[in-house]
């Protein structure tokens, strides 16, 4: 998308700009909404202290959710839409975060040191795709549960090579402790350039060192134009995964999903559609990894290979939607939305800091069955998001199986909520060519 | 892994692994990790082979056993019992265990298991993933509120285990060249006993020709008058007070820990077995848990005389037996095509 405000038929643009902004209104909306998101939080909590901090996730936690958003998409990406659940495909989130690490440290044979970021996130990511290969030479055999089940053995494997591998981390320290970029003495600080390769003016530094202003816009805060490159390389992979899903090769996908048999007997080697999905779903795994350690600057096993990374994906999956692409991302701001409510003050402001300073003393001090409120909050509620969150998510599971975004199309009756809207949009402008009535936004 | 083998000459290996005491040495080890890999997995296969459910939340289930058996062990005071007296405690600890875990189950399969039989095998997989994380993050309020292991849910239980395991126990017996300790007899003894246990359940009993006719064909076994729904709630408690004993046979071993991370570190390897054994089948589930605890105990015993320098060489050949034996027989030693694909 490039930037570009109302103008008229004529103009400097050609007119199909206008009719796919207008085709994809909500998304341009949505993208808007993220862009300004940190500024909002900023003007927001400004107005409304405590209250505003209660229930909006910080800048710092977007970014988070950035990465592991775009790793819950591709997830979503070959489990929601082949129907073939991908338990190891945190595997694709660690290469691709250790391959940038190790690549910038020099480790890795052919690479050299230092090697920009997004050449290593781009190697890192066909890394991924050949690992993926590989993996689904042996996974794709069998279906269902055994599927399931290989691939977690597979990121399972890694997670504990990881965790014992000493190349990882030359020099005494413990592998299960993680490495940093830039780590050994002589490597240079880890300075990640996100943007166009090769095009000094169209990148900036990511990090929480790294540039204050984008694309010559000075916002004063690396952590605002973090969120913003990396809010970028999230929304293009977003585009990317979405147009796949939209040819005819996402349609055979969808076709395994509802019945193998069936496509097989059309004529299609699903086997290769099933290979093709897993090699793509693991290249953006990998992107994701990368972009998370483009902004931790560190990565260790237990945040990258191992098990629970794969079952927080697929709870942020089936609370957002499974088999909606954008609802995983959804869900995942959801997820950490409950974790950070519940969170202790000082990392991110929560329910309980909220309650401290707006209640009266003594109805926290209360003493209910020899405990007191205010006890009873920092035990049951404080820093356990992760219960409440596995709570809402059997509910889902229960309740409402195919997630948010899946029941807001279903309520909509069509395939996407952008299309309801642009149709209704559609209906009340007069039909002319030429008009826009979006304002898209170069995130 | 390239460089984690250390220079040790072959003919040394050989010699070490044709000396009479280390290679009972490992046969007993693997026995009895397999026994308690066997204990691990066994409710799963149960499950699995009557419900079509792959349960997420057996290793939860263990986890809780072993911290009910281990809050209980330290209250009552099993280490000053002396033999008998805490050979009996732990004994009835156990079942104790087994009945609250299998209530528990009960619980879980009226309320929540049972809504979702006419769903894909998937949602299973879901909802007891959600049931996982929920019951993990419970014993995380729990053990932090009540200050048990000092508040640190994470942290093992080395020097309580210690106190409270008999010294008979813990001590090595000999005979001949046989070198065990008293635990890993009881292991065994444990192992074999759960075996012939659920062997004679599901063939000699009423309730085991139920659960039988169910595996065959559920929708026969229903015009034929079985309570198949009454039948799963049977198993799947069985199968979940299973969990538990196993947990409360972990809380003794050296090599595992009373924490809440124990809830994956079991869970994981008892899938291994369940499916390297073929999903559902029992006979499969036996062999497998053997054969992964031999395998261990080997890549252990490696380690220690230095053939291997990894640390978590077990763990790794665990997961490697997984993918070796699916890439050899896909659907596991004694599985059956169609159990567990998709649809």
């Amino acid at each position: 998308m490039s930037v570009e405000t109302q103008q008229t038929g004529g103009g400097r643009f050609p007119s199909w700009i206008g009719q796919y902004l207008r085709d994809h209104l909500l998304l341009a909306v949505i993208v808007v909404l993220f862009a300004v998101y940190p500024f909002l939080y900023d003007f927001l909590t400004g107005q409304f202290g405590l209250t505003a901090q209660m229930i909006l996730p910080r800048t710092r936690t977007m970014l988070t959710i950035l990465a592991l958003g775009l790793f819950a998409m591709s997830f979503d990406f070959i489990s929601g839409y082949t129907g073939y659940l991908s338990f190891g495909h945190a595997a694709f989130f660690g290469i691709g975060a250790y391959f940038v690490v190790l690549g910038h440290n020099g480790q890795l044979p052919v690479v050299p040191a230092e090697t920009s970021f997004m050449l290593l996130l781009l190697i890192g990511a066909l890394v991924a795709v050949i690992a993926a290969f590989l993996i689904g030479l042996i996974s794709f055999r069998l279906s269902g549960v055994y599927f399931a089940m290989i691939t977690l053995g597979i990121a399972e494997m890694m997670y504990v090579a990881s965790n014992n591998w000493g190349f990882l981390t030359p020099g005494t320290s413990d592998p299960t402790e993680g490495v940093a970029a830039g780590s050994p003495t002589d490597v240079g600080f880890f300075e990640p350039m996100v943007g166009v390769p090769f095009v000094e003016a169209l990148q900036v530094e990511i990090g929480p060192f790294g540039d204050e202003s984008i694309l010559g816009i000075s916002v004063g805060d690396p952590q605002i134009v973090s969120y913003l490159a990396i809010g970028a390389v999230v929304l293009l992979c977003y585009l990317m995964m979405k147009r796949i899903i939209h040819s005819p090769f996402g349609r055979v996908m969808i076709a395994i999903r509802e019945n193998e048999e069936r496509a097989k007997a059309i004529g299609y080697n699903v086997f290769y559609y099933k290979m093709g999905a897993f090699m793509i779903s693991a290249f953006f795994g990998a992107v994701a990894g990368a972009l998370f350690v483009g902004y931790e600057g560190a990565i260790d096993p237990t945040n990258s290979f191992f098990f629970l990374v794969t079952g927080f994906a697929l709870v942020a999956a089936i609370i957002g939607g499974l088999g909606t692409l954008a609802g995983p991302f959804f869900g995942y701001i959801f997820l950490e939305g409950v974790e950070e409510f519940l969170s202790r003050e000082g990392s991110g402001g929560g329910l309980q800091p909220f309650l401290e300073q707006n209640l009266p003393g003594a109805i926290l001090d209360t003493d209910i069955a020899g405990l007191t409120i205010n006890e009873a909050l920092s035990a049951f509620m404080t820093g356990h998001g992760d219960f409440y969150a596995g709570i809402i998510f059997i509910i889902f599971v229960l309740y409402v199986p195919i997630g948010m975004l899946g029941t807001l199309r279903n309520r909509y009756g069509t395939d996407s909520l952008a299309k309801y809207v642009s149709a209704g949009v559609e209906k009340r402008l007069p039909s002319s060519d030429g008009e826009t009535a979006a304002t898209g936004d170069d995130d | 892994m390239i460089d984690a083998l250390t220079p040790l000459a072959l003919a040394e290996t050989v010699d070490l692994l044709t000396s009479p005491s280390d290679i009972t040495g490992v046969l007993i080890e693997g026995l009895a990790k397999g026994s308690l890999y066997l204990m691990i997995a066994v409710g799963l296969t149960l499950i699995f082979g009557l419900m079509d459910v792959i349960n997420f939340a057996h290793g939860a289930f263990t986890m809780y056993g072993a911290y009910i058996a281990g809050v209980a062990v330290l209250a009552l005071g099993v280490g000053s019992m002396g033999f008998i007296g805490s050979l009996g405690t732990f004994l009835i600890i156990m079942i104790v265990v087994f009945v609250l875990l299998a209530v528990l189950g009960v619980i879980f399969e009226v309320t929540l298991i049972r809504k979702l039989y006419e769903y894909p095998t998937i949602f299973m997989i879901l909802l007891t993933f959600g049931i996982t994380i929920t019951m993990e993050e419970l014993m995380r309020m729990i053990v932090e509120f009540r200050d048990i292991n000092n508040g640190q849910w994470d942290i093992g239980w080395d020097s309580p285990r210690q106190a409270t395991l008999p010294s008979e126990l813990g001590g090595t017996i000999e005979i001949g060249f046989l070198n065990f300790t008293g635990l890993q007899l009881m292991q065994i003894l444990m192992g074999v006993g759960v075996v012939v246990g659920i062997w004679a359940f599901l063939n000699k009993t009423r309730y085991g020709l139920f659960v039988r006719a169910g595996v065959e064909d559920e929708e026969m076994a229903k015009a034929l008058g079985i309570d198949i729904n009454r039948t799963f709630t049977a198993v799947f408690a069985v199968g979940s007070g299973l969990a538990g004993m196993a947990g409360v046979m972990l809380m003794w071993d050296p090599l595992w820990d009373v924490n809440v991370p124990l809830a994956l570190a079991v869970l994981l390897p008892a899938f291994v077995i369940v499916i390297v054994g073929g999903l559902g089948s029992f006979k499969g589930t036996v062999v497998a848990s053997f054969l992964v605890g031999l395998i261990d105990a080997l890549g252990t015993w490696a380690f220690q005389t230095g053939v291997i320098t990894f640390t978590d060489i077990d763990q790794l050949m665990i997961f490697a037996i997984l993918v070796v034996m699916l890439i050899l027989r896909p659907r596991g030693l004694f599985g059956v095509k169609g159990q567990g694909d998709h649809g």
